[in-house]
């Protein structure tokens, strides 16, 4: 029997030591700097403020915009972190963007501070047998999970589907599959992600 | 007491909270700071160090021991790490420094445990002690991104003697500091007296006791008497926004009988305030944590106009309340405030008044920035968010270093 098991993931904030004041120096450190703080930039507006009507996407785009570069920004802002499954397909990205022509490379501006994602994942004791009990086990576990399942697990394994919509089709629910994946994560919170799932396993 | 939290938060995050614990069973962790009343640090530690110990995580918590000399040099560190230029640390403060640290190496046991969390400079020098195998982290509720040079010579050798740092914000961290830097901004807590629901009874009488008007419009500032919370400030921008709309300015704090800089402050306020009914000034109790929610519920806009912030929590003991807050686009308050969205953050006198007329003529948004100010407090200002963290941190030292 194909057990689900659901995990989730606590965050806590390491400062690298590395901050910029210019662009060009954001854009060197960029190219260098380890896949945890990528994450972390990227990745902390959907886990931690995704019940919130934020202006910008990431924090990238957070302090570009504060700095005088609305373009860069809203660009930023943009780019799909669902679509994406692994980091360095983010970095080229970003990068791209960058390269694009942008004026002001060298103008000083406030300091970015660059942050790493301390994660740890945890199993949360909850398990699911069938539909049943993975509606249940979805109310029982805290949003982190779902961001687990939907969002790390691209990265993790390096495809492009998530773990709830792998273990439906391993169940032969082939259409709820489907629908879960065509969910997207960056318009909704994921109360209303996981309200939508409910949604979904009820149909 | 860890169930009262799910009142507040939602179980499944209760329940990651624990299996992480699980994972530290059996971990004796301690607590070292300098007070044990009085303070944000004390206040936290409270609660927090009950909670570990109700999650199987063995923690205690000891408190150095000093004479008045002691402290006054602690206080000149203290006020030398963040405000430099006004004194300078003698060879006699380093002297007593010392010999009161080599006391408290006697008399703290701290050997027993695993992980030691040393909360600021005060009980710093106890590194020394360290033995193998354990994790010694220096938990900075100060900023120390500017520090007076010599001063921090001072202290440096015994800070990179530490396994890991956690500061406030990253802007809080000194350039210098080699140990791993952790960022975990403070917290409140919902079950302190400060913050738990009262009853409507108990905040209209608070108000009338103070001769507050509860029918009519309040702005509020809850801050200790200092120049860095710019009373002036607020009571200018109240003037700009009474021109048009009629309000109470409510300025709340308090000063130690000992702090002849606050008592200086608070008469050049009730200067300040000159004949002027609507405004309130109120030197209350250091305990009056009671009136001080009642206030904070009372209020219809909060306003924090600090020039200078360690981190400014009761910005987040205002929007836990449902309150907009208008804050200083500085240190702590930015990263409480989400503008435009929990609220605003203004850099004048006459952005302050601009933003707290906006909120006073626009129920709706106000209702719905308090409501999302709220949520941000819920998700990320909570003590169990703090909690989570220090496991984290602990877990990162012990099993990953």
């Amino acid at each position: 029997m194909n057990v689900f098991v659901f995990k989730s993931e606590l965050w806590t904030a390491q400062y690298t030591g590395i901050k910029v004041n210019t662009l060009a120096a954001f854009t060197r450190v960029l190219k260098e700097i380890d896949d945890d703080t990528i994450y972390y930039h990227l990745y902390r507006n959907l886990f931690e403020y995704h019940f919130l009507p934020t202006d910008y996407g990431n924090s990238f785009a957070y302090w570009m915009a504060e700095n005088g570069f609305p373009v860069l920004a809203e660009k930023f802002s943009a780019i799909d972190l669902i679509e994406c499954v692994c980091i360095s397909d983010l970095r080229e990205a970003m990068l791209n963007i960058l390269h694009s022509g942008i004026d002001g490379f060298e103008r000083i501006c406030k300091p970015f501070y660059f942050i790493r994602a301390v994660r740890k994942v945890v199993d949360t004791g909850v398990r699911a047998k069938d539909i049943e009990e993975f509606k249940e086990g979805l109310n029982k576990v805290g949003v982190h999970s779902l961001f687990h399942h939907l969002v790390t697990s691209r990265l993790v394994h390096g495809e492009p589907t998530n773990d709830f919509s792998r273990w439906l089709r391993s169940i032969g629910e082939e259409e709820k599959a489907d629908r879960i994946e065509k969910i997207d994560l960056m318009a909704y919170s994921l109360y209303e992600v996981r309200d939508r799932i409910l949604r979904i396993l009820e149909s | 007491m860890f169930e009262e939290y799910a009142k507040y938060i939602d179980v499944g995050t209760l329940n990651e909270l624990s299996k992480l614990a699980e994972e530290l069973k059996g971990v004796r962790v301690l607590h070292v700071n300098s007070t044990k009343m009085g303070g944000g640090v004390a206040e936290i530690l409270h609660r927090m160090v009950p909670l570990m110990n109700e999650l199987g995580i063995e923690t205690r918590w000891e408190v150095i021991k000093g004479d008045i000399e002691f402290f006054k040099v602690t206080k000149k560190i203290h006020n030398l790490l963040h405000m430099p230029g006004r004194e300078s640390l003698s060879h006699q403060d380093i002297i007593t420094y010392m010999r009161h640290t080599y006391e408290n190496v006697a008399a703290i046991d701290t050997d027993y445990y695993d992980v030691i969390f040393i909360h600021d400079p005060q009980p710093l020098g106890l590194i020394v002690k360290k033995r193998e195998g354990q994790k010694w982290i220096w938990r900075c509720h100060i900023d120390v991104s500017t520090p007076d040079e010599e001063t921090w010579k001072f202290l440096e050798m015994f800070v990179n003697g530490y396994d890991g740092g956690i500061f406030h914000i990253p802007e809080f961290v000194r350039e210098g500091v080699r140990i791993p830097a952790f960022i975990i901004p403070p917290s409140i807590d919902p079950l302190h007296d400060k913050n738990i629901p009262l009853e409507e009874g108990f905040i209209r009488e608070t108000l009338e006791r103070f001769g507050i008007d509860p029918e009519r419009p309040i702005v509020l500032q809850v801050s200790r008497f200092d120049r860095l919370k710019d009373p002036f400030g607020v009571i200018e921008a109240y003037r700009i926004v009474k021109r048009r709309y009629d309000c109470q300015l409510v300025l709340a704090g308090s000063f130690a009988d000992d702090d002849p800089e606050g008592a200086q402050v608070y008469r050049e306020v009730l200067e300040a305030k000159g004949g002027d009914e609507d405004i309130f000034v109120l030197n209350l109790p250091p305990d009056s944590h009671r009136e001080i929610n009642a206030l904070q519920r009372s209020a219809t806009v909060v306003v924090q106009k600090s020039i200078r912030e360690g981190f400014g929590l009761v910005v987040s003991e205002a929007m836990w309340k449902g309150k907009p807050v208008v804050g200083s686009n500085i240190g702590g308050i930015r990263r409480q405030i989400i503008n435009g969205v929990t609220g605003y953050l203004v850099s004048s006198i006459e952005g302050t008044a601009y933003r707290v007329k906006q909120l006073l003529a626009n129920d709706k948004s106000r209702e719905e920035m308090g409501r999302n100010a709220h949520l941000r407090v819920k998700h990320s200002f909570l003590i169990t968010r703090h909690l989570k963290d220090y496991l984290l941190v602990i877990h990162r030292l012990l099993k990953n270093p």
